[in-house]
Parts: structure tokens; sequence; C-alpha cells
């Protein structure tokens, strides 16, 4: 007869030490398990910032855990602060992880298809709790990534922190600062409203200029999906910005990072030996341990990260608001791409497509992955390295104006009348005359040069500003330049409202007229902002 | 490095007592979790579908002309998936209504889907009753089930009654201990009916047969 | 580091604190989204009308009579046009059911010559379903005004009208004027101008404006009308259509009701614009 016996060992220890001691037992047990080797007094000691025993028990979790395997046990005195890393590589890591938090967050409630993509949007943003301090908190975390990256190569190349033995760290390094570009771009598209559409497409059409002609049209339909913007490039875009970017992403992060530790962070220049490295080499008196010290620090950086994040992209920052759904047939006057591609936008001012939209970046590009390969010298000191750090604040300089001339109103624009309505009437936002208040815009017809004698204030300034900017039409060629603004009732709380713009041409004496109408609603609510 | 004048061996045993440091660090650790809760909650709230007037779970404002006359057929919702039904004197006196039920004169809201595995089922004129075509649940105009494999009556969405300013002139009643809703009478002044597909009762249990408990 | 725990812990404080803060307004700031959105959305379907639908049904809804049937009028509202028609649904499935696959066959009860054309993207149309949406909404917005009184048809002209016989005498014409009834209430724009229904006033590929064709049209062989002067010719093309019809194009489309319609001032302005189109 085999008869199956039940074995608890639980039992047998309470047999043993009684009930109290061995449920404190298996507490504790379980605790250094889950924690990878601390016990909960030894979780206490970390709280309390003792001195840890001997083995140091708070290295066991970098060493037998997964979650801490890659940190290192240990910071070197002189790196541990905000000088000289200002961690910006720790920061940008935080924005990237909260992106991806966000960014599920408003996977719940989007679809990739331009039948429903911007109804979802619209969806998100009345009819989902927090929808729009989500959305304006992915937007905002997006853009301060771009910027937190570009400062965190910056500062990695003014140190000097990619030379020998960093170099390849450096390279894993411009292939994150272009995944961290793509990822910001792919998900410009997705709202689908006229800015995203048009941005995108500005940017995307440098692909098609690539020669061969044959080259630059295959890719074109790779990247697009489609000849121009649609169903399938939406959902290409899309899948880029949530599967491929952040796969690509998150493994060469592993890489970036697990170089960085593996030679540790480089000291400040001025602390070392010329062509000496001895990151990893700290001294036991430098040694600032990562419990507590450096946890402590980081989760208060969190901490405050957070809260300022949310205070911010609450009552600060509002994303764009949503323009009208994307139109494929019509171009927005003044339409931007990106403030991070401006200086792309730039450059193609400058010359040929194919030279300064193409080979320019992609040389700089290139440029960049092999610097720490062409730049051999051996000190990182600031004083021997004058040229480099010139060429560097001379790059940056060149970028800020080429970002300046990639803006709008640098040499381009339509004729001075559509101008002068689009002061008034923007067709990228909401503008002046859409958001002043729907009572004060009194039925009637108005002329810009009597804007004195205009029934309220809010006329007044409107039709002044339209007169002003009236003098920009006044030429040689054109004479007797006129403004009016017409405001009739449509429909019930429903008003149209025309500015019209006569002039005379002067060679010929005949007469020109530009005008465009728009319709406002009394709810419209234009000045708000969302 | 340890707060002053708190000096211990390593490993301290639970009777040390707590240093300013380590309760701060109790208090973070504490308002950290306090924050996932509350972040929990919110991303609750943030992810569970809400539904605009006039969607299949949200509320159907009707105006009291869609009301059947009592004793009529039942009115047909199909966006809302409810019947409209106008219990009269006829139905009360219904020699098929089991004895368990109370019923009372007034309008009900009854789901259409079957309480036994989910068909939608239909109204048969010609027997003066619903039939679910799927296993043969068989229920009168007031919902109660009286023959076939269901094990309860029909369940009910919640129904208000509102005048010409939009207060509640009356609404649905838990009877028989919260299951089953009671009829909701139509005063005078009733101008418009609410039904909440968000809200549903549940049927009393009935599984005798020919209908009772 | 005690300093950082601290501030730590006022940090998640803080960041609950701006939850709550978000929390409670945001019921408030999701319903005024709403009500901007749902405004928006009219301004939109406004100008979406007044490039697509205002030469049939006019620019304030008022219908063309013989051309299209008056939107900003109280039978939509009431029910009884749905009625007449045999619709069973709602308005708002109706306005864009109609507006979306247009009207291959003519409502019931009605005598357009024309069919309404489809715009829904659905259909083979150029307007997305959010511009439906839009457009769908704007109509809607008449409800108010429309059932206080709205308008049917443009109404007859008060006054003694032209009249078929074109070798009636006419008073002089202006042609500014002519040019601003063409684009009005009458709807000759939407046949003439903006679409390819009737022959094209202005000129068009090759061939010269309507006032020059008129000059050698009414001399040509095939000719069936009565016409002897170009003025003439285009006076019977308005008042007898089916007198003679342009080859390409096909009879009992056009309007046979000018006659009763315009007054001897309002021809002569037309006829004067026309000839101005060379």
């Amino acid at each position: 007869m085999a008869i199956f016996r039940l074995h608890i060992p639980m039992l047998d220890e309470v047999k043993q030490k009684g009930l109290r001691p061995a449920l404190k037992d298996k507490w504790v047990d379980v605790v250094t398990r889950v924690t990878a080797g601390l016990s909960p007094d030894d979780m206490r000691g970390v709280l309390r910032d003792d001195t840890p025993g001997r083995p140091n028990p708070r290295l066991t979790p970098h060493a037998e855990g997964f979650w801490l395997h890659m940190k290192p046990t240990y910071y070197h005195r002189m790196v541990d602060g905000l000088y000289p890393t200002f961690r910006l590589g720790w920061l940008s890591t935080f924005f990237g992880v909260f992106e991806i938090v966000t960014g599920i967050y408003l996977m719940i409630y989007y679809t990739p298809s331009p039948l429903v993509a911007y109804e979802n949007m619209l969806n998100l943003l009345s009819n989902v709790p927090f929808g729009q301090v989500m959305r304006d908190m992915h937007r905002l975390a997006a853009e301060l990534m771009v910027i937190v990256v570009v400062l965190h190569m910056l500062r990695t190349f003014i140190t000097g922190s990619y030379k020998k033995p960093r170099q390849f760290t450096w390279a894993t390094g411009v292939v994150l600062l272009f995944v961290t570009l793509v990822l910001s771009f792919s998900g410009y598209l997705l709202p689908w409203d006229q800015l995203s559409l048009w941005a995108v497409t500005i940017g995307a059409s440098m692909v098609e200029a690539i020669p061969p002609e044959v080259v630059g049209r295959n890719v074109n339909l790779l990247v697009r999906g489609a000849p121009e913007f649609g169903a399938n490039g939406l959902l290409r875009f899309y899948l880029l910005h949530v599967v491929a970017l952040p796969l690509a992403g998150i493994v060469a992060f592993g890489v970036h990072y697990y170089k960085v530790i593996h030679h540790g962070h480089s000291l400040p220049p001025e602390a070392e030996k010329v062509g000496e490295d001895t990151a990893k080499r700290v001294p036991m008196d430098s040694r600032v341990y990562f419990m507590p010290q450096i946890l402590t620090r980081e989760l208060w950086y969190v901490s405050g990260l957070l809260a300022i994040l949310f205070a911010a992209a609450a009552y600060l920052y509002n994303a764009p608001a949503l323009e009208p759904h994307a139109n494929p047939l019509i171009t927005p006057l003044h339409t931007t791409a990106p403030w991070y591609f401006l200086w792309l936008q730039g450059m193609l001012k400058v010359g040929d497509k194919v030279v300064w939209g193409l080979i320019v970046p992609g040389l700089l590009t290139g440029l960049l992955l092999v610097l720490p390969y062409l730049e051999v010298g051996p000190s990182r000191r600031y004083g021997d390295r004058r040229i480099g750090l010139s060429l560097a604040a001379l790059f940056v300089a060149a970028m800020a104006m080429l970002s300046y001339m990639g803006t709008p109103h640098y040499a381009v624009s339509t004729s001075p009348d559509q101008e002068a309505v689009a002061e008034l009437l923007p067709q990228t936002h909401p503008g002046p005359l859409r958001s002043a208040p729907w009572e004060d815009l009194a039925y009637g017809s108005f002329e810009a040069s009597a804007w004195a004698a205009a029934p309220n204030a809010t006329l007044q300034d409107l039709l002044r500003e339209f007169d002003d900017v009236l003098t920009n039409v006044q030429s040689a060629g054109r004479t007797d330049v006129a403004g009016v603004m017409v405001i009739e009732d449509w429909q019930t709380d429903l008003k149209k409202v025309t500015l019209r713009v006569t002039w005379t041409n002067v060679p010929d004496g005949t007469a020109g007229e530009f005008s465009q109408s728009v319709y406002l609603h009394r709810n419209g609510n234009y000045g708000e902002g969302a | 490095m340890s707060d002053a004048g708190v000096q211990t061996a390593p490993g301290a045993e639970a009777g040390v007592p707590l240093s300013r440091r380590e309760f701060l660090n109790y208090l973070w650790g504490a308002s950290m979790a306090v924050f996932l809760a509350g972040g929990g909650g919110v991303t609750l709230w943030y992810a569970l579908p809400r539904f605009r007037e006039g969607e299949f779970g949200g509320v159907f404002t009707l105006p009291i002309t869609n009301l059947p006359a009592p004793d009529s057929p039942p009115a047909d919702f199909p966006d809302g998936r409810f019947w409209l039904v106008n219990v009269g004197d006829g139905t009360l006196q219904d020699p098929r209504q089991p004895k368990d039920y109370p019923l009372e004169p007034g309008v009900k809201a009854l789901y259409k889907v079957c309480v036994h595995l989910g068909c939608l089922y239909k109204w048969v004129p010609t027997n003066d009753r619903f039939e679910c075509p799927c296993h043969g649940s068989k229920y009168l105009k007031s919902g109660a089930r009286i023959d076939g494999p269901a094990r309860r009556n029909l369940d009910v969405f919640f129904v208000e009654v509102l005048d010409a300013s939009g207060n509640v002139l009356s609404r649905s009643e838990p009877v028989m201990g919260s299951q089953e809703a009671s009829s909701v009478v139509i005063p005078p002044e009733a101008v418009a009916l609410r039904i909440d597909t968000g809200r549903r009762v549940t049927g009393a249990s009935n599984s005798k047969p020919g209908g009772g408990i | 580091m005690k300093g950082q725990i601290a501030l730590g812990l006022l940090a998640f404080l803080a960041l609950m604190g701006v939850l709550v803060l978000v929390g409670v307004g945001e019921p408030n700031r999701m319903a005024e989204f709403t009500a901007a959105y749902d405004s928006r959305q009219i301004e939109t379907g406004a100008s979406l009308f007044e490039q697509s639908c205002r030469p049939c049904h006019g620019p304030q809804g008022q219908g063309i009579g013989g051309v299209a049937p008056a939107l900003n009028a109280p039978d939509l509202f009431d029910g009884s046009r749905l009625a007449a028609v045999g619709f069973s649904g709602t308005l708002p499935d109706y306005v864009r059911g109609v507006i979306a696959a247009g009207r291959p066959v003519p409502s019931a009860g009605t005598n357009y010559p024309q069919r309404m054309p489809t715009w829904g993207a659905e259909y083979g149309g150029p307007l997305r379903a959010d511009q439906v949406d839009a457009l769908v909404a704007f109509v809607l917005n008449w409800e108010g005004r429309a059932l206080a009184g709205g308008s049917a048809a443009t109404p007859a002209p008060t006054g003694p009208t032209v009249g078929a016989d074109i070798g009636v005498a006419l008073p002089a014409g202006d042609a500014a004027r002519g040019k601003a009834l063409s684009e009005g209430g009458l709807g000759c724009t939407g046949c003439h101008v903006l679409a390819a229904v009737g022959p094209s006033w202005p000129a068009d590929g090759g061939e010269p404006g309507v006032g020059a064709r008129a000059e050698t049209r009414f001399q040509a062989s095939g000719y069936t009308g009565k016409a002897t002067s170009s003025e003439q010719y285009l006076f019977e093309s308005t008042v007898l259509p089916n007198a003679y019809v342009v080859d390409g194009f096909q009879p009992n489309i056009m309007p046979q009701n000018f006659a009763e319609r315009l007054s001897a001032q309002d021809t002569a302005d037309l006829l004067a614009y026309m000839l101005s189109l060379r």
C-alpha cells in the first residue's frame, strides 16, 4: 500500500521553533529572496543609512539580481552629482521611460487609420478623464527629450568623454540620437491634423530626393506606403513609433549603458592625468554607494521630475491645439516643420535639395559617428582642446542660425495682400480674429482706415491691426490700398466675417482684390487655447 | 553618515528606535504608495469606457410619446438593446403570470438579451409572449419567465420618468431584496423617459416549471 | 541626503495635489471641449456649404425653384418633409444620407430635373466622412430659424415677369447686376459656371465665352429656334430652353419657368452680362 504522505516543510519549522518565530523567519527568507540578497534588517539599515556590515549585503542585489545587474554598486565621488554630467544621460533614460508609459496610456484610445485617428484625438480630449493632460505630458516630454539628448551629446563632447576607450559608446549614442529624432518625427504624424500631415510631408519629401531617381522613388514608397501619406503611411509610421524604434532604442540603450558601466563614468578632465583613464579604479574614500546614496538621489529626481512634468502639462504647457482634419488637397500657409528639424528646412533654403537636404546632413551624421575615431588627441582637458570646443560652439551657432532660416517667416511669403489677411486669419493657429470675444463682433461693414470709429475696443484693435499690415501691401506697384471687414449674421450663433483687401495696380490702373471669409460660432472657444 | 547619536551595530534588531532619516524614508515610501494607489485610480478612470447619450451603455432619453399604450405589444429600441413595455391591467391579470413576483402597472425596459445563454429573444404576437429561438425560453410581457431553461426573469434597465424641467418624477425601485425592479408609474406631468443602459437590474430567480421560485 | 528625502516626499505630495486638482476639473473641461468642437464643426460646415452647396441650394439655404429644395425651411425640421418623402429614420440620418449618397432617383413627390450628386467619399464623392458630418451639423443649425419662418424657394418677383415672347423689347441691361443675379438665388452658376451641366458661360478650353458663341450660333445650320440676334438667342435660351438644345446637351434639364420668374430688367441685366462673356 503506497500511501501518499503530504509533507509541508513550513509545518515542520513551526513545530520546531514555534509559530511566531517560524513566521518571522519565513518573512525574512521571502524578503531576502525577493530583493536578491537584502534581509528586512539590511533594508532598514539602508533606510537609516547605517554602516553596512561585512560582507556588504547591499552589493548582493547587484551581483545576483536582474534589475540591478548593470547598475554600478558605487560611483566616484566626483561624478555622482550634477557636475560634470548634469545627469543628462540619466535624464534621457528617464524621459524615455516616461514616454513609454504615457504612450501606452495614449495607445488605449488610438487607432492608426485616417478614418478615425483624428476622431480618436477628439475623443481623447473630450471624453476621456485626464486625456488632455496625458497627451500634453507625452508631447512635452517628447520635446524635452530631444533637448536633453542633444545637451547630453554636447556635454559628452565638451568633457571629451568620447575618447579612448569610449569611442563605441559615443557611436551607440549617435544611434540613440537618431532613434530619438525619428521617434519624435513619427509620433508627429499620428494626430492626423493639418499640422501633422504637412509637417511630416515636408520632412519625408527629403527621402524622395535621394539620387538616383529609382532609389528615391522606392524608398519614398517604402516609407510612406504610397506616393503620398495616407492610410498606409499612417500605419507604417505608427508601427515605427510604437514597435520598431522603441525596440531599436532599447537594444541600443542596452549596449550604450553596458559600455558606460563597463568603462565607468569618466572623471572630470582636470581630475586625471592626460591620457589616463582611471574611472574604474575608484579609491575606497571616493566611493559613493548606490544604496542608499545614489538610490535616494535618483528617486528624488524621479519624484521632482514627475511633479514638475505633471504640473507643467496641467497648467503651463498645452500641446498645440488640434488643427483641422488633415486635408491632402490644401496646404496651410506658413506650415512649418517641427522645431528640431528647422535646421534641415533652413539648409534646404540655402540651395539644391539633394546637396543640402541629403548629402550634407548625411555627411554630418557620418562625421558624428566616426568623430571619436578621428579626433584621437589624448587630452580631455578644456585648455588642450580649444579648437574642438570652438568648433562645437560654431556648430551650435550654425544650427541655431539654420533653424531660424527654417522658420516660415524667413524668405517664404505669398503676395502681400494674402499675407495681410493671414495676419488676422492665420491658417496654422487661431489668430486675433478667431480669439476675439464673439459678442464684440458687431454686424456691419468696417473700413480698416476708420478703425478709431469702430463701435468697441475689440473691433478697434482688430481693425487697427488690419490697417497696420495693409501698409505692407502698399508698394511701387500698388496704390489706393484699402481694407474692409464685413460681419454678417449667418445662422443661429454663427457670424460670417469677410476680410477684403482692394488696391489699384499702378501701371495699368486695373483694380485688384483679395478676400477671405471665415465663419465664427459663439462657442468656438478659440481664445481658450484648447 | 548615520544620524548623530543613534549608532548601532550592523544588522540591528527591530528594537532599535527610529531615526529621523528612516522615518522620512518611510513617509516617502508611503507617499509613493499613495501616489501609486491614486495613479491606479486615475488609470481606472482614464481607461474605463464612457458612453455618451444615445450609445448603448449610456443613457437614452425618449419622449413619452414613444411609450406604447398599456397592454399593447412592446416597442423595440435596437440601439439601446431594450424593449419598452407598458404593463396595464390586462397584463396584471394574465393567468400565465406566476404569483411569486410583485407586479404593478407602469413601464419597464426589458434587456433584449435572454438570461439563459445570451441570445436575443423575439416577440411573438400570436402567442402574446417573448420566445427565445436558441433554447426555447419564454417570457411574458412583464418580463416573467414562464417556460424554458432560463433560471430567472428578464433583466431590466433602470428607468426614470422626467417632467418638463428635467426633474425625476418616478424611478425603478428594487423589490424582492434588490433583485427585480418595479414597473415605473407614469404621472400625468411626465414628458420624457430616461433609460440608463449602464445600470441593469437582474431578474429574480425563477426556475419552477410554468414560472415561480 | 536627508534634504533629498524630504523634498522627494514633498514632490509626491505636490504631485497628488495636482492630480486631485486636475481630476476635479475634468468633467467641466471635457464638456467645454465637446461644446467648442461641436461649434467648430458648424463653422467648417458653413464654409463647405458655401463652396459646394450654395450654387443649388442658395446662400441661406432657401433653395432655388426648379433646382433644389430649401433647407432653411420649417417642413424639413417639423417632420413633414420626411413624411412626404417616406423616410422613416431620424432627421440627422436623412440629411447625412442625402449628402453622402446623393439622389440617384428623385424623392417621392418632387420633380427636380437635376439629380443631387453624391458627396460622400464612400460613394465616389469628394468629401470625407467628417466633412459630411460638418455639413450635417451646419444644416441642422438652421432649425431654430427655419421653424420660426425660414423660407421656401426664392419667391417669385412682384410685378410683371418678362414672359416667353423673345421679340419683346427689353430695357438697357447692367452687366454687373446681371453677374450678381447669376451668382445669387437664380442658380445659373451652378450649371453654367461651376459645373458642366449646361453650356459653359465663360471661355472654356478652345471655346469662346457664351457672348461670343451667341453671335454665330443662331445662324448655324441645325438651329431650331426663332432668334434673329445674339441677344434674342440668349433670351430664347433662357425662357424657352427646349427651342434649341446645343449638341451634346440634353433637353428638359434647364428649369422651364424662367419666363415666369424673371422681370424684364432682370432679364436685360442677365443678357448684358452673358453678352460680355467672350
